[in-house]
């Protein structure tokens, strides 16, 4: 598990600097490889990064794109309940095809990245407007 | 939806990561299929996974049940397990017993039964040491 396992921590596009992305900028943004993704125009409303899914489950809104480093079916459940828009895997980690499968079975878009959570994360922050300038990240009430 | 109440229940086995979900995810198409908003449904789903992973994590059986009616929709879950203690500090965000095990999958945060609480209007919980738990979660139609 991650060093940032855990934290929860969000950037969403309701700061009112940032609007929403898509998909496909998503993916850019991260190097990321499509496991399965049959389209990537539907938009993203936010970034949730954690490895813990209770924390997901409380911080994500629908819309978010979930950055992890745990890579397992609960993470697509997970997606799948919190009607999330897409899962990222990051660290480079093998995605077992059990996973991929039930992604697909669960209409869940699903990407691998070599970045690590912390990149993947800092990555797609900017890509939300954050930064000093930006709304901000912030853990959602 | 008719006036009659609709009744769904689902078996829960404790241990079995593969299948854990699965009952939470039929909740929330049935809810879906009738048409319920989107909002509610996310948070019946997000209350009912929580308790189905708690279930899985630490009991040795147990069943949901989901009731609809035009007011609301309830969900009673009832395990045979462990028990909780100390329900007062169950319920405190971080308080977990969670093993190495469990949190490698993602869970064990001390987040279940708060969740729960956060995404529901009505929440009664009821324990037994070495006996089970039970969790009545109600969330408002309207």
């Amino acid at each position: 598990m991650s060093g940032t396992a855990g934290t929860g921590m969000t950037s969403g596009a309701g700061g009112g600097t940032a609007g929403a992305r898509s998909l496909a900028e998503v993916r850019a943004a991260v190097n990321g490889v499509a496991l399965w993704c049959p389209d990537d125009a539907p938009a993203v409303t936010g970034v949730v990064a954690a490895d813990l899914m209770s924390d997901v489950l409380v911080d994500a809104r629908p819309g978010y794109v979930l950055v992890t480093g745990l890579v397992n079916v609960q993470v697509i459940r997970t997606a799948a309940i919190a009607d999330l828009a897409a899962v990222v895997f990051a660290r480079g980690k093998t995605v077992p095809a059990d996973v991929v499968d039930l992604a697909r079975q669960m209409n869940v878009p699903v990407f691998a990245s070599h970045d690590s959570l912390f990149e993947a994360a800092g990555r797609l922050y900017a890509v939300f407007g954050g930064g000093p300038a930006g709304p901000g990240m912030r853990r959602q009430a | 939806m008719t006036d009659a109440e609709f009744v769904r229940a689902y078996d829960i086995v404790g241990a079995d990561f593969t299948n854990a979900g699965r009952a939470s995810t039929g909740i929330k198409e049935t809810l879906k299929n009738m048409g319920l908003a989107s909002a509610l449904i996310r948070r019946v789903a997000i209350a009912a996974y929580e308790a189905e992973m708690n279930m899985v994590m630490y009991a040795r059986r147990g069943t949901m049940t989901l009731h609809v009616t035009p007011n609301d929709v309830t969900i009673d879950v009832r395990d045979e397990g462990p028990g909780i203690p100390d329900i007062t500090l169950a319920m405190q965000e971080g308080y977990s017993t969670a093993t190495p095990e469990m949190r490698e999958m993602g869970f064990g945060a001390g987040m279940g039964l708060p969740n729960i609480r956060r995404n529901t209007d009505e929440m009664v919980i009821t324990s037994e040491v070495n006996q089970g738990t039970a969790i009545v979660m109600t969330v408002h139609v309207s």
